[in-house]
């Protein structure tokens, strides 16, 4: 609890109907900090998001978003909080340039029209009506709304899902600038390159729980592993010898594919020992761990990868 | 918490309100398709009807165009926008997520609400102001003989279809039910109100019924204001029935998402 925290949720528990949708979430965001919030569809993160937001009242717990309580003081609270819902859709025959009017119109001091569209990249289609967006656009439209009252915390949701390569970039360097600028912003994912990439911390849900919280390096050095060697081989697989090995953790064959798990200069180790065994192998690569293996090494299952969510 | 100063209280002000309502205007207007009900229907039928009923004399000068085909023409306006339309409007945008997306910003989605009906109530003057210069400009139509109980109705009719309405939208969990439930409520408080033809030619229940609902109240009663006679309390009751059934069931069971 510390003075400076932007975002305190303290045993948040939210059930529908016989569903525990989240259950024990204590989160404490520090001012200036960008949060992440990582889980399988249904791990409870959008409804954490929600709770914090104020769109939705915990069953037991509390939240304080500025020192705000996102329910009673609503009203205030609004006005420095910018939201991004997950797949949400604007008023389909107003243009671009319409709908920033309109948003900007509900803060006290907002940004300048033409300045959030020219941040999103939205210039050349500020005339062009919603329902005529890409799904790209839309999201990207979605993103300036939400930042049209300087808000000093912001929530994105699924910030880029469904966008391609060249606007999910565009997107992490305004979450970067909004770093800069000092906001504090909690993000929902489950892209992995994203977290990785842009949080300070995660928060790893698992049916809505809270099963790790840490920095992403810190939740990759949990995974007990930090090389991963894979190749194949047309021959007998020598699991035995590979085992056997400095440095070798662990050493899984399937149908020919080999991955062997362990530390130090893995790749030299396991070719070394190949070569003179006489096995000869194939597509070989080395990577490290990534929050990928976190986070199945956290949770047991591989997180979601598909692009669509549904909700 | 010491370190972060309090955010000031502030609420939309009148700018937003005015971007809002802007806005919602645009909305109606660029759905070209949903004001054809609304106005070109009941243009229809007065410019149909307009002609024979406009030789027949009722009472004090007033001839059946303006007893009986304008008091409809209009009733026909305000329930194809109360019942039909506003609610297809609010099903959308609940489906689509946008009363929630506003939920998130300092606007309330119930202004959504307010600017929908302040729009609506605009769509319908308009519409009553278009088919009154038709009617008197190119038919002779005659003004009502109590102007301000013929505007009294106006209002308090236009109250109730949106009250309808709003009980539409609160029950209608798609768009698509929204106009099939709207335009379903529309014919059958229409049909038992006089849409189609004399009301005495319904069974004396269903005319009792249908003068009882808020279509058939406001078209007796704005005859009753046309030819001069004593607007009928029952239809004022059945009227401001309407308003409160309709603010009640919807307070009740209306859905922000």
């Amino acid at each position: 609890m510390s003075s400076s925290s932007a975002v305190e949720a303290d045993g948040l528990h939210k059930r529908y109907g016989s569903t525990v949708a989240v259950d024990d979430v204590s989160l404490s965001i520090a001012s200036g900090e960008v949060f992440g919030i990582l889980g399988r569809n249904g791990a409870g993160k959008s409804t954490t998001v929600e709770l914090i937001a104020g769109l939705r009242r915990a069953d037991r717990g509390t939240v304080r978003v500025l020192g705000l309580d996102p329910w009673q003081d609503r009203a205030r609270l609004r006005q420095v909080l910018g939201v991004q819902l997950q797949s949400s859709h604007l008023h389909s025959a107003l243009t671009v340039t319409e709908l920033v009017r309109l948003f900007r119109a509900f803060y006290r001091d907002p940004l300048g029209t033409d300045e959030l569209i020219e941040s999103v990249g939205l210039t050349d289609s500020r005339s062009v009506r919603f329902e005529r967006l890409s799904g790209g656009q839309q999201q990207r439209l979605s993103i300036a709304l939400t930042l049209a009252g300087r808000p000093r915390v912001v929530i994105l949701d699924e910030l880029t899902t469904g966008l391609d390569p060249e606007a999910r970039r565009h997107m992490w360097s305004t979450v970067a600038s909004l770093r800069d600028s000092g906001v504090t912003a909690l993000l929902v994912s489950h892209a992995m390159e994203e977290i990785e990439r842009l949080c300070d911390r995660v928060a790893l849900l698992d049916a809505g729980r809270v099963v790790a919280l840490d920095s992403p390096s810190g939740l990759i050095s949990r995974v007990g592993f930090s090389r991963r060697v894979t190749f194949r081989v047309a021959e007998a697989v020598p699991v035995g010898l590979l085992e056997k090995l400095d440095g070798v953790d662990q050493v899984r064959a399937d149908n020919g594919r080999v991955v062997v798990e362990g530390r130090g200069d893995l790749l030299q180790t396991v070719s070394v020992a190949l070569v003179r065994a006489g096995v000869v192998a194939t597509e070989t690569r080395s990577e490290q761990a990534t929050l990928d293996d976190a986070f199945l090494a956290l949770t047991g299952r591989r997180p979601d990868h598909h692009e669509d969510v549904s909700r | 918490m010491t370190g972060i100063p309090l955010p000031a209280v502030h609420r939309p002000g009148p700018r937003s309100w005015l971007e809002l309502l802007i806005c919602e205007l645009k909305m109606v207007v660029r759905d070209t398709a949903g004001l054809i009900v609304p106005i070109g229907l009941p243009m229809l039928i007065l410019v149909m009807s307009a002609s024979s009923a406009g030789r027949q004399e009722i009472a004090n000068g007033r001839t059946a165009l303006d007893v009986y085909v304008l008091p409809l023409v209009f009733t026909m306006i305000l329930a194809t926008t109360g019942i039909i339309n506003m609610p297809s409007f609010l099903a959308y945008y609940r489906r689509s997520g946008i009363l929630r997306r506003l939920a998130v910003t300092p606007a309330s989605p119930a202004m959504v609400l307010v600017a929908q009906v302040a729009v609506g109530v605009l769509q319908t003057s308009i519409g009553v102001a278009a088919a009154w210069a038709l009617a008197s400009l190119v038919f002779d139509a005659n003004p009502p003989v109590h102007l301000a109980a013929a505007f009294g109705v106006l209002a308090l009719a236009t109250a109730a279809m949106y009250a309808v309405g709003m009980i539409v939208a609160a029950l209608a969990p798609t768009p698509n039910s929204a106009v099939a439930i709207g335009l379903a409520s529309f014919f059958a408080v229409g049909a038992l109100g006089g849409m189609f033809g004399n009301r005495e030619s319904l069974p004396d229940a269903l005319a009792a019924i249908g003068e009882s609902l808020p279509f058939g109240a406001s078209v007796q009663a704005l005859s009753a204001a046309w030819t001069g006679a004593a607007v009928q309390p029952v239809h004022l009751i059945s009227l401001t029935a309407a308003i409160l059934i309709g603010g009640a069931v919807s307070a009740a069971l209306f859905r922000w998402e």
